[in-house]
């Protein structure tokens, strides 16, 4: 699904990534661990095409496509999604009115007809009853006012309505309580199928023991530098990154 | 170039409206010694320093004389506004159409009508009534309207009474061979406990080149309450200039959307006067301005008393090469402690072509007062034109979405839903037109 070969980016003048290495099947949740500073976040925004990134070496293909060619709306077209870090406050922009647009937007680039208000509201119903959400966040502006956990919440909400087929969760269970990290949690879970696949990105093993991933990367120093299955990530939790950071630099 | 450029406006005789009345004709020919001595106003005068009257003057506008009878009920269909239940009086280039107006029923103490008509049938409730809040001391373009004053609407509301629909007055230009302009004159007043809500709509058949020049007087008795929404949506080609005249009596309120969409060149003057203390006056106004365009507004807030409040938030939104003036003024008298004023002036440009001019200005003399006032200019925030196209929507579609929430916050202000929706949808309208990018 996603093919990520020797991925060069900068941010100004640094180089962050340094020639990352992914590959990412259909149905797979992959965790992205590492130490602040190690590029996880990067990573997350040049697959989603924010701007202020070079990409100067490597490549990316979703589903075989070029991704790093595609505007942003394209990716999401095509059906990457993702959960941002710190979701964008857009004050005076009704959330439903978003999440309507957003939605209408995916399903005429795929060529499906655009729903209309009724049959919308009704598949919103649907998506708050499985996440057990309750509909006060959609009266309100996009993010506007919200708390932290609110925020998440609606990150995670619009990636149940969109149903994406890479998802991509930045950091999405920081700064939550146990409550919300679980309703955060449920959320992926519940999406969770043989087609759609996930990439969680995150620095604490924490998130972990709700969602199980299928594999564990820890990436430092702008790479890739240890794959392994989710018992890497208790080892982590456990030794902290220093032990593999340090066996890189003696590597 | 003097005083006689605007002699055409003033005509050599007086409009018919209100003969034989003496103390009318005496405001009239006032007025016309007002304009002969201003003469035409240039970029020395403060008011005049970010727009020039050329493109104006040039026009050759001659004054609407002539009634406009071959218009029926449904030729002005397309303007209204399905929902929204009103008492309807409708102008056509500035006169009073009766058979296009839809008043209806009216509660007692309340009366709705024609400027011209109503100086025929009671003149002397509206000799007091008429420069009452203006005043004679009147800045060049109220003066014209007094000179050549001849109809308009006029809603008084006598002590305690209420209306329960809102009044809507529908100014309709239609052009005419020659370019004309009407100068409607309207006169509101709410009395002591009264309450009432005004739909202002200027509006043209037609993309014709026409100006309007209205002139509202709006007094307010002790508690009164007056919802006022004002929407400009002229022709492309017109020019729209509006003095707004309040005055608040004692624990009265005002509240005030002022929308600005259409004209090619509109200038507004709001002047606000507080006559009795607790008054809170609300000014709230959203303007757009693209390629041609021009939205001058001046706002002159007299804080003379103590205990009233006054907002000023306006926002406008520019694109093409869209040109914007934003020229308010908030006074606080020595004696007027615990004043709480706040203005606000929030500009989205988005074009590199396009200007706004914002001068802000407190001039407090009271020491005991809350009173702060802010400005921006800015741009599209690109982390939100991100977050938008990351969920799948396109570029122009997101920018038009973050625009409208950002008039959103005057939109909402606008109670009737019916209107606000369709206010939105014309700002939409004027988004997906514009070039955004």
């Amino acid at each position: 699904m996603l093919s990520v070969k020797g991925l060069k980016a900068n941010v100004g003048e640094k180089e962050i990534l340094k020639g990352l290495d992914l590959e990412i099947g259909p149905g797979e949740v992959h965790a992205i661990m590492g130490p602040n500073g190690s590029g996880k976040s990067t990573f997350a925004h040049v697959l989603s095409g924010r701007e202020g990134y070079e990409v100067t070496g490597g490549s990316v293909s979703f589903e075989g496509q070029d991704l790093l060619a595609m505007e942003p709306e394209e990716r999401a077209h095509r059906g990457l999604f993702l959960a941002f870090q710190y979701p964008v406050e857009l004050p005076g922009v009704n959330n439903t009115y978003f999440l309507k647009a957003a939605l209408n937007s995916i399903r005429k680039s795929r060529g499906e007809p655009e729903l209309d208000a009724v049959s919308f509201l009704r598949l919103m119903k649907e998506k708050l009853k499985v996440l057990h959400l309750d509909d006060s966040l959609l009266k309100r502006p996009v993010n506007f006012g919200f708390s932290g956990g609110e925020k998440k919440r609606n990150e995670i909400f619009q990636m149940a309505l969109l149903e994406p087929k890479l998802a991509i969760l930045d950091e999405t269970d920081s700064g939550l309580d146990i409550d919300a990290l679980r309703i955060v949690a449920d959320g992926v879970n519940t999406l969770r199928s043989p087609e759609r696949s996930v990439i969680l990105v995150t620095h604490y093993q924490r998130l972990l023991d709700y969602i199980q991933p299928d594999y564990v990367h820890v990436l430092s120093g702008g790479r890739i530098i240890r794959s392994g299955g989710k018992d890497l990530a208790l080892e982590l939790e456990e030794r902290g990154y220093g032990w593999i950071t340090g066996e890189e630099v003696a590597a | 170039m003097s005083g006689a450029d605007f002699d055409r406006w003033i005509g050599v005789s007086s409009p018919g409206s209100g003969a034989g009345l003496d103390w009318l004709e005496t405001k009239r020919e006032a007025a016309r010694a007002k304009v002969r001595g201003q003469g035409i106003p240039t970029s020395k005068q403060e008011a005049w320093r970010y727009t020039s009257v050329k493109r104006l003057l040039e026009q050759g506008f001659v004054p609407a004389d002539e009634a406009i009878t071959a218009l029926q009920p449904e030729d002005i269909e397309e303007v209204l506004i399905p929902g929204l239940a009103s008492h309807r009086v409708v102008l056509v280039n500035g006169r009073y159409l009766p058979g296009l107006s839809q008043v209806g029923q009216l509660p007692p103490g309340v009366r709705i009508g024609g400027l011209q008509q109503i100086l025929k049938s009671d003149p002397d409730a509206l000799r007091d009534r008429v420069n009452g809040v203006a005043g004679e001391e009147q800045p060049l373009f109220a003066a014209l309207n007094t000179a050549g004053l001849d109809d308009g609407l006029v809603v008084l509301l006598e002590r305690g009474a209420a209306l329960s629909q809102p009044v809507e007055l529908i100014h309709l230009s239609v052009g005419m061979d020659e370019p004309r302009v009407a100068q409607p004159r309207h006169i509101v007043a709410i009395e002591d406990g009264a309450q009432a809500t005004l739909i202002e709509r200027y509006l043209s058949l037609g993309q014709s080149l026409y100006c309007t020049n209205s002139v509202l007087e709006v007094s307010l008795g002790r508690d009164a309450v007056l919802k006022h929404h004002r929407i400009q949506d002229e022709s492309p080609n017109a020019f729209h200039i509006t003095g707004l005249y309040i005055r608040l009596g004692q624990g009265s309120r005002y509240q005030g959307v002022n929308v600005g969409l259409g004209a090619a060149w509109a200038r507004t003057d709001l002047q606000v006067r507080f006559a009795g203390e607790h008054a809170e006056c609300d000014l709230q106004g959203l303007y757009m301005a693209g390629d041609q365009q021009l939205m001058d507004y001046h706002l002159d807030v007299d804080h003379r008393l103590p205990h009233c409040a006054s907002r000023e938030n306006f926002k406008g939104i520019l694109y093409g090469k869209g040109r914007a003036v934003f020229d308010g003024r908030v006074y606080v008298a020595k004696d007027a402690q615990k004043t709480d004023a706040a203005m606000s002036n929030r500009n989205l440009v988005l074009s590199e072509g396009a200007e706004v001019d914002a001068k802000p200005q407190l001039e407090i003399n009271a020491d005991d007062v809350k009173c702060s006032h802010g400005t921006t200019v800015g741009q599209l925030e690109p982390e939100m034109l991100f977050y938008l196209r990351s969920r799948g929507i396109k570029a122009p579609l997101a920018r038009r979405m973050l625009c409208l929430g950002f008039a959103g916050e005057i939109l909402d202000v606008l109670e009737s839903a019916p209107l606000r929706e369709q206010v939105a949808d014309q700002v939409g309208h004027r988004l997906e037109h514009a070039p955004l990018d």
